[in-house]
């Protein structure tokens, strides 16, 4: 096979939880950070990539298609192109399958690929109606006009609106993330207790995963010399009774999804190095491993977590049946929502699902995470001498996406 | 012959607009020389007598000059020759002065340097507009010459920006880039290159500029007035007296700007340029001008990569040579043994950059371009197509051996390996690597290394040709003045300045105070004393430095006892607040190390100590051109000069020497039992001296 696409290397900023560690470091900062990083470590001349392509959710206003902003801060060669996707919770995956594509029809070999996000730095928003008033205030001439204009404001038009919250609202159905997550479990009736028993092991796993997660991890430089060199979600003194202890956040009364069972919100940065399989064999890189095969599909939006269901089913059609994958990477945007993806596919046991945690533990910088499952899961490949992997992601709105990766055996 | 000036007339809405276009053939740049004069007069003659001329526009055809002033060579024999630099200030005067006296408009489009006498052309004009390229410099740096700006310059300039603002360019000798010169006033407007003929043709068609009114020029008097006489005490306390050219520039620009006529102000600055020009102190700073081109151009021709290089070490001059390299536009890649000290790199990197702003040094969004060009590396990374590595690791041989070792298997074949010391042998670095033949090099950089110009460069013996050229080269490109120096112990700059300290040490643990042997040297002219400079260094460091000096020249550097004790009192320096000085809380004289020297004998004289301190230095001097350290004595005062703020009026320790007279620096050595060395004896008995010019 000429076209095969391998990923040669990979590396991660440490995912550190809203607001605290990475706060101050806006997108283009973290990606540049990744990306300089990556390019320092596999000596890559980035004058030989075709492009460079991120995937970000947010899309910071001060930094628009932000990877362009990343590839020519972190010394990217001007002519090389650059573009942001945007697929929700699966944009690092996106990017990914991006390169893919133009890797397998010919169109470039080599690609810069990743996901960042900063959820620290999503702004807070004025409604539309406020900012049609501040126009209509900023064009008024005569003192009359402005003093119209201004008595047309109202105290809430200055109350401003969470970016993030609207981001996590399905504006078709008109549930947040959340409440779609309580619909799964509702439906499904995956108790409480059955959600937290995966938080809890989230933690667990990810906490006794340090080590191995630390050499996805290129340590992030703070503007006063500091070094941030670890995730710091994982809790290692996590209780099931601290979990048993929160209240639900959607659905007050009956509902199940908690701060603790759902994926932390994180800023983060993640970074690929895709190559096709000819170009990495004529320069001589040892790779991570190969993308063999990926599908994206829609479903319902009210049902989103449901997602990775039908794109798993999608490979399984072309031979790609996850009951072969000894590694399972299934983004945790809720546990409810994994352990209804788990109900739907029977045989996919917990002893190969996420077996170094998720995003409960880890956290879940929404652009970012797709090209993280990627790399912890052929890291993980890496350490066993080889295999394949299975990674999948729910996706806001109503989609999911699934990839299968190999590492041939030595 | 060739035209000097070009002319040109352009006829806009009916009317003729005369261009006079500076370009001096074969050459880079225009000066004043006598035919460049000539050629003005005649093209002024022109345009008074041609009705039909409506406006002039003075501009160049040089890509990064406009005019860069007065003819050095003219101005320099001028000393000689009395009368002919009174016929040669008087002309530049008369010409400008008809430039002024024009009844059309007149604009100076200027891109590129436009400096002392292209700036004072660009004052006698109506108007002045500028390109805001990078290469654009506007100002009158005539005082570091040891002169002053004497075509009217000292005359008009307060006139146009007040007595403040004039007295702190001219003194200053300041040349700021475009945007600044706009807000300090120096030009009118300032725009990109290509609308630069749009701006002039503006400027034109506003007419003459109008004269500041009576109350204006009343006020601008009191101003002036009041602003000299606060600056002349400050001056002179700082200049000591040394720089006779900045205090009679204070005095010149001071009374003219109360003058209705310009006349008289032009006579005195001739008269004091007269005076000036022939006084050491000019002559030397005319020297030390001279010795900057020449290292300047030590590097023609030279080419190589010089878009990336590696860091390896991220202390404090790592840092500092990661940082300044990313400034000048060079892509680093910053390593160090482990992630943490990396990030303490860069750390410092970053203030470093935040004072650059704060200075005004660097905009904004140059800082981050330049943060943004250093890959600081979290882990191993191997310097791929990588030009140039530095090493700039501990001064400790056996670790920069261990570190040249790796680096010699990893770096390109084709790379320069260089290493940043003060003083240890480059050669047996250059042995370890084995795959780098002939491509190890030393880059002494100075501690800041963003304020401090010079760049030691150490050629061990076997260095390839290519190597030296790429070397120099990157020392250019990077902004730096290069000395080429053999591999010998100290090198130059340390070895001539650490006799120097110890002689200061030893007088203070014979029992002179601090502040006695510091002011000494002060007096002389240097920029800091001895043993507050040690301060700065750090006791330990400098310690360590004249250790590895003692073991090269037992005889000569003998480390006084009283040096270690106080490094083993950790009394370290400023670093730690306390050293022969205290610099916290009680600044001062700190009394603990007086206490470490115990009772003290008969106390030298201030007078001998100061002879002791600047003899050692001279003597030390010639002995680095005995042994061929450096190849002229211009290296060693370039050197000297640049590296150690050896005084600049006073040319370097050599110039110094031949201004003293040999013979009597080699007798009141052997009075003050010191033994000078035999080139100095020889010398003395000659009747030789180091340069021909300076009898």
């Amino acid at each position: 096979m000429s076209r095969g696409v391998v990923i040669v290397d990979g590396v991660r900023t440490p995912f550190c939880k809203f607001g605290t560690a990475l706060a101050a470091l806006p997108a283009d900062e973290l990606g540049r950070q990744v990306v300089a990083a990556l390019l320092a470590r596999t000596g890559v001349d980035p004058g030989t990539l075709d492009e460079v392509i991120f995937g970000n959710v947010a899309q910071p206003a001060e930094a628009a298609n932000v990877a362009r902003v990343i590839a020519l801060r972190a010394g990217v060669p001007q002519r090389v192109p650059a573009l942001t996707v945007q697929r929700n919770c699966a944009s690092g995956l996106e990017a990914l399958l991006q390169a893919a594509q133009r890797i397998r029809a010919g169109v470039g070999e080599a690609y810069l690929v990743g996901g960042v996000e900063s959820m620290s730095q999503i702004p807070l928003l004025f409604s539309h109606a406020a900012a049609a008033k501040f126009a209509g205030l900023a064009r008024a001439r005569t003192p009359w006009a402005k003093a119209r204009a201004l008595a047309e404001l109202r105290p809430k038009d200055f109350l401003p609106q969470a970016a993030m919250r609207l981001g996590l609202t399905d504006p078709v159905s008109g549930l947040n993330m959340g409440q779609t997550a309580e619909l799964l479990a509702r439906e499904g009736g995956i108790t409480r207790e059955a959600q937290d028993v995966f938080a809890l092991r989230s933690h667990q796993r990810a906490t006794a995963a340090r080590e191995k997660l630390a050499a996805e991890i290129a340590p992030v430089f703070l503007p006063d010399g500091s070094l941030i060199c670890e995730d710091n979600g994982p809790r290692a003194n996590q209780s099931a009774e601290a979990l048993a202890a929160l209240r639900p956040v959607f659905e007050k009364r009956y509902g199940g999804v908690t701060a603790g069972n759902a994926s932390q919100i994180s800023d983060g940065a993640v970074a690929l190095l895709v190559m096709s399989e000819r170009r990495a064999e004529a320069l001589g890189l040892p790779t991570l491993g190969r993308l063999v095969e990926s599908a994206v599909v829609g479903c319902d939006p009210a049902r989103m977590g449901l997602g990775p269901v039908p794109a798993i089913r999608a490979l399984a059609e072309r031979g790609y049946r996850y009951e072969a994958a000894e590694v399972v990477e299934i983004n945790e945007a809720f546990a409810a929502q994994v352990l209804a993806v788990q109900a739907a596919l029977p045989g996919l046991e917990e002893a190969r699902l996420n077996v170094n945690g998720g995003a409960i533990a880890l956290g879940h910088p929404v652009g970012a995470s797709g090209a993280r499952l990627v790399l912890t899961a052929l890291k993980e490949l890496q350490r066993r001498g080889g295999g394949q992997a299975l990674v999948s992601l729910c996706v806001g709105g109503g989609q999911g996406a699934a990839a299968w990766l190999e590492r041939g055996q030595p | 012959m060739k035209k000097m000036i070009l002319r040109n007339d352009r006829v806009e809405g009916g009317k003729t607009i005369r261009f006079l276009t500076f370009d001096k053939p074969d050459s880079a740049a225009n000066t004043f020389d006598a035919a460049t004069l000539e050629a003005l007069e005649a093209e002024l003659e022109a345009v008074e007598t041609d009705p039909a001329v409506h406006a002039v526009i003075f501009t160049s055809a040089k890509e990064h000059i406009f005019i860069a002033g007065a003819d050095l060579g003219l101005l320099a024999k001028g000393g000689s020759s009395p009368e002919m630099l009174e016929t040669y200030l008087r002309k530049g005067q008369e010409l400008f002065n008809r430039i002024a006296g024009l009844t059309v408009p007149t604009v100076a489009a200027i891109h590129g340097a436009c400096v002392g006498g292209g700036y004072e052309l660009a004052l006698a004009c109506d108007w002045r507009v500028a390109t805001d390229d990078s290469h654009t410099r506007i100002g009158l740096p005539e005082t570091k010459l040891g002169i002053l700006p004497a075509w009217g310059g000292s005359t008009r300039l307060p006139r146009l920006v007040g007595v403040p603002r004039a007295l702190d360019l001219i003194l200053g000798g300041k040349t700021p880039p475009a945007r600044r010169a706009l807000r300090l006033g120096l030009v009118d407007e300032v725009v990109p290159r290509e609308w630069l003929e749009r701006a002039a043709l503006r400027r034109v068609s506003q007419g003459k500029r109008r004269q500041p009114g009576a109350i204006k020029r009343l006020f601008t008097r009191a101003v002036g007035a009041a602003a000299a006489r606060q600056a002349r005490p400050g001056l002179e306390k700082k200049t000591r007296g040394h720089y006779p050219a900045v205090l009679k520039a204070l005095e010149v620009v001071a009374h003219g700007a109360d003058e209705r006529e310009v006349y008289p102000s032009l006579q005195r600055e001739r008269a004091a340029v007269a005076e000036l020009i022939s006084l050491p102190e000019s002559r030397n700073l005319f020297h030390v001008y001279l010795l900057t081109e020449r290292a300047r151009k030590l590097a023609r021709g030279a080419e190589g990569r010089t878009e990336a290089a590696a860091v390896i070490g991220a202390g404090v001059m790592g840092a500092g040579i990661a940082q300044w390299l990313s400034a000048k536009g060079v892509r680093v890649l910053l390593r160090d043994v482990d992630a943490e000290r990396v990030g303490a790199g860069m750390g410092r990197i970053r203030k470093l950059y935040e004072e650059a702003v704060r200075r005004h040094a660097l905009t904004r969004q140059q800082a981050r371009e330049g943060l943004d060009l250093i890959s600081p590396a979290g882990f191993a990374a191997r310097p791929a197509r990588i030009p140039l590595i530095i090493e700039a690791a501990t001064e400790q041989l056996a670790l920069k051996r261990q570190i040249f070792e790796a680096l010699d298997a990893e770096a390109d074949e084709g790379a320069l390996l260089a290493t940043n010391t003060s003083a240890l042998p480059v050669g047996e670095l250059a042995q370890v690597a084995r795959r780098h033949v002939g491509r190890v090099v030393g880059f002494h950089f100075f501690n800041p290394v963003h304020r401090m110009p010079l760049v030691e460069l150490v050629i061990p013996e076997g260095t390839t040709p290519e190597a030296r050229a790429e070397a120099l080269h990157w020392v250019q490109r990077i902004g730096k003045l290069p000395v080429v120096v053999a591999d010998r112990p100290g090198f130059l700059v340390n070895r001539v300045l650490l006799p120097y300290l110890l002689e200061a040490a030893r007088a203070f643990a014979e029992g002179l105070s601090a502040t006695e042997v510091d002011e000494a040297m002060l007096a002389f002219g240097m920029p800091m004393g001895p043993l507050r400079l040690a301060d700065e260094v750090g006791l330990d460091v400098a310690l360590h430095v004249a250790q590895t000096l003692a073991a090269a020249y037992p005889e000569r550097m003998q480390i006084p006892p009283l040096l270690p004790k106080l490094v083993e009192a950790g009394l370290l320096g400023r670093k730690v607040g306390r050293g022969f000085y205290l610099h916290t809380g009680a600044k001062g004289p700190n009394p603990e190390a007086e206490a470490l020297r115990g009772e003290v004998g008969t106390v030298p004289t201030v007078g001998g100590t100061r002879s002791r301190m600047v003899f050692r230095m001279l003597d030390e001097a010639a002995r680095c051109l005995e042994e061929g350290v450096v190849e002229a004595p211009e290296d060693v005062d370039f050197g000297m000069v640049m590296g150690t703020g050896f005084p600049p009026f006073r040319g370097g320790p050599l110039r110094h020497a031949d201004a003293l007279g040999v013979a009597r620096v080699v007798e009141e050595m052997l009075a003050l039992n010191l033994k000078p060395c035999s080139r100095l004896c020889e010398m003395a008995a000659k009747g030789d001296r180091f340069y021909e010019d300076t009898e």
